[in-house]
């Protein structure tokens, strides 16, 4: 008798375990989000994820996509290649996204021909310029100035700080040994040959590395005036130590993913008059789009601090948003139509939170104003932008 | 009723099947095995297909490290050789399969060889950091030979091809991998019951009274490390057809040092142990993930300890059984099994 009843409560609770997967087949769209929580880039990873995330609730409270739901279905994958491409395979066969809004670079220019043979379009946090160029990467998207467009910038900023008219200034670039740290060092030595900037130096720092001490050296060996450090926040941080421990007078600038409010806190003196891209506005900045951020944060984390890879995750997030809104709308809401849809974006405002974004079937570079700020007692302020001109041979550079 | 060690001929002594009911058995098991794609998900095949491989790497280290001996951390090296040599026959000069996969595996034999060369001075854990050398010397010359490997960017592999059918999916590549592996592992099987391999266990057991009993210790153990690296060159070779895309990140130094947890848990010096620890170890993290998915939702911190618990997990696994089974999973079944075959007379 006992028998027959545990037999019963058992095939119960085993079709109770198939139920929930009947219940989801509603009108959802499936996102897939590959975020870095814990490995190498987690420091500015998780907060993006988080903005991310954060952007999803606050547009699925607002009624989602034309009433349809996003479920955004997001995975840790530590910044490692092999990690990101299960992911990327599970995602695209059984759970059957639609789109992905990815990560970090070498990951992304990995799977660049997978997102092309399968349609899926990937909306990545990394803005490496190999990833412009529909002809090579048509399914590759990412709001913000490519990392090329923002040394370029930089530069520029470079030669107008630079007063003295004897000689050209000089300039290193520091560097991780991955595909992230090297996006843009090509493109920046093209620049500097072609505007009078006297690239004396690159240095190359090893991943997870506690202390730049022998790279500061040599860089100070061949006199660069200026640095350009491209790796995440805590990297920058070390270096910024470094170099104040050592004395040096270089005046020092970093890329989106190394700039934030959280570094004049962690490096305090040392951040000072350290210029930086910052594509996407601090949290907090008095613009239209940012009410709902402060908002949303107010009501689900006020105890939370957050940061400009917050507003990032949020901007990635609000744009691709737009983007399904518009595929679902012209009844495309596939992976084909995704990708005509983004490339229907002209000017598309953001709020302030950063700059118009325009994307074409033929130019996939979203914007070409890159924003400067400076660290200025401890504060982050804007203190130019730069305009690159949209050359064709720039194009996937 | 047969009970014990009960053998007439010299050909039963030497059986790797030792009774009917074994050979029916594993009939079976690999019919359900070739059935199994087509009932599995994707990514339960890419699973099968990792573990596929890292059975053919984990046979591989288990002959150089659990058969003769001698202890190697160059495992990961020799895997991105095979990878790497792949991708640049199958990719720039576009050679088909058949063709692909043994030149990779005799490179990184004949790559072995050369790493395996100290082993002639070295026993023990200073022949453990002359591998290790290799390893680093390997990974540097993969980063930095940007024109054949494409250094950091990584470098991608076209699907195999075979008259026509292209093994572009998970479910595809299974039935390339797993007869591979098959076959691979019969002829493991079958190099420990000849002279060769009977060379390397002695080599490994005792190699002064080798070498007195006539044994070229000098070529058994290059020979060793020729023929370990021949399969984990395979073994490599076909990571670069499933991964499609490989790059340095894909052979660290924790790859090494989990084929060596491989043959630890699942048995030194022995095929079927190399085959359960391939399937634990590369199971393991999914089934961590599975767990700290399905209790994210009451304990949300628990997906940022993944990669800790992962880590802790995996010392624990292999603390434990050295200490409570060092012969690692395969002695574990064989005194299983034995105890079924001879129950209720377990004496």
């Amino acid at each position: 008798m006992t028998k027959t009843i545990r037999g019963a409560l058992l095939s119960i609770l085993a079709s109770a375990a198939l139920v929930p997967a009947a219940a989801t087949a509603q009108a959802e769209i499936k996102v897939g989000g590959i975020f870095d929580l814990t490995g190498i880039t987690s420091d500015v990873g998780k907060p993006y994820a988080q903005g991310v995330q954060d952007a999803v609730a606050w547009v699925n409270a607002g009624g989602g996509i034309n009433g349809k739901k996003v479920k955004l279905i997001g995975v840790d994958y530590g910044y490692k290649i092999p990690e990101a491409v299960s992911a990327y395979k599970r995602m695209v066969n059984d759970e059957k996204v639609i789109m992905i809004n990815g990560w970090g670079t070498g990951d992304t220019f990995a799977m660049k021909d997978f997102v092309a043979a399968d349609k899926i379009p990937y909306f990545s946090a990394s803005f490496f310029g190999g990833l412009t160029d529909p002809a090579k990467t048509p399914y590759n998207f990412f709001i913000a100035p490519s990392y090329s467009d923002q040394i370029r910038a930089w530069l520029s900023w470079v030669k107008a700080d630079w007063k003295d008219k004897s000689r050209n200034p000089k300039v290193a670039f520091l560097y991780g040994d991955n595909p992230y740290g090297k996006a843009p060092v090509e493109a920046g030595r093209l620049f500097c040959k072609e505007n009078g900037i006297d690239l004396v130096d690159e240095e190359v720092l090893p991943p997870n590395f506690q202390d730049a001490t022998s790279q500061l050296l040599n860089m100070k060996q061949k006199g660069a005036d200026y640095a350009y450090i491209n790796v995440t926040t805590t990297g920058v941080s070390l270096v910024l130590k470094g170099a104040k421990a050592l004395g040096l007078t270089t005046r020092f600038g970093s890329n989106p993913y190394g700039f934030s409010e959280q570094l004049p806190l962690v490096a305090k003196e040392a951040a000072e008059g350290v210029t930086g891209v910052v594509p996407h506005v601090p949290f907090g900045t008095d613009v239209p789009g940012m009410k709902k951020i402060v908002d949303f944060h107010k009501a689900n984390h006020p105890n939370d601090t957050h940061d400009a890879m917050y507003v990032r995750g949020w901007c990635s997030a609000l744009a691709w948003s737009e983007v399904l809104k518009r595929a679902d709308k012209a009844g495309q809401l596939n992976g084909e139509g995704v990708k005509k849809a983004a490339e229907t974006l002209s000017n598309f405002d953001m709020g302030g939170l950063t700059n118009n974004v325009t994307i074409t079937p033929t130019d996939h570079r979203s914007m070409t104003k890159t924003p400067i700020y400076q660290v200025q007692d401890g504060k982050l302020v804007k203190v130019a932008e730069y305009d690159m001109p949209r050359k064709p041979e720039w194009l996937g550079l | 009723m047969r009970c014990g060690d009960f053998r007439t001929t010299y050909a039963e002594d030497m059986a790797i099947f030792e009774t009917r009911f074994a050979r029916w058995a594993l009939a079976a098991f690999l019919a359900f095995l070739l059935v199994l794609p087509q009932l599995a998900a994707s990514y339960w095949l890419d699973i099968l297909n990792r573990i596929g491989i890292a059975v053919i790497a984990a046979v591989g280290l288990n002959i150089l490290t659990g058969f003769t001996g001698q202890i190697s951390l160059g495992n990961a090296a020799f895997l991105a050789t095979g990878a790497y040599v792949t991708a640049a026959l199958a990719g720039k000069a576009g050679l088909p399969f058949p063709v692909v996969i043994p030149l990779a595996g005799l490179t990184t034999a004949l790559v072995g060889m050369v790493f395996g060369v100290p082993s002639l001075r070295l026993k023990g854990l200073y022949l453990a950091m002359a591998t290790l050398a290799a390893h680093f010397v390997i990974e540097f010359t993969i980063t930095h030979w940007e024109s054949l490997t494409g250094g950091v960017n990584g470098i991608s592999t076209p699907a195999p091809r075979l008259a026509g059918f292209l093994f572009d999916s998970d479910r595809r590549l299974f039935y390339l991998i797993m007869p591979l592996a098959a076959a691979l592992l019969l002829f493991a099987k079958n190099l420990f019951r000849t002279k060769v391999g009977k060379a390397f266990v002695a080599i490994r057991d005792q190699d002064i009274s080798a070498e007195v009993m006539g044994v070229s210790v000098y070529r058994y153990k290059l020979l060793s490390f020729g023929v370990s690296s021949f399969y984990v060159g395979v073994a490599g070779s076909l990571l670069a057809y499933q991964a499609r895309v490989i790059s340095p990140e894909n052979f660290p130094i924790t790859v090494a040092i989990d084929y060596l947890g491989m043959i630890i848990i699942g048995g030194m010096g022995s095929i079927l142990g190399s085959v359960f620890g391939a399937v634990f170890i590369t199971i393991m993290p999914e089934l961590l993930r599975l767990m700290t998915g399905a209790l994210a939702g009451t304990f949300p911190a628990l997906t940022e300890l993944f990669a800790a618990l992962k880590m802790g997990f995996f010392g624990l696994t292999i603390v434990l059984f050295l200490v409570f089974e060092p012969d690692g999973m395969a002695a574990r079944w064989h005194t299983i099994k034995n105890y079924w075959k001879l129950y209720p007379f377990s004496y």
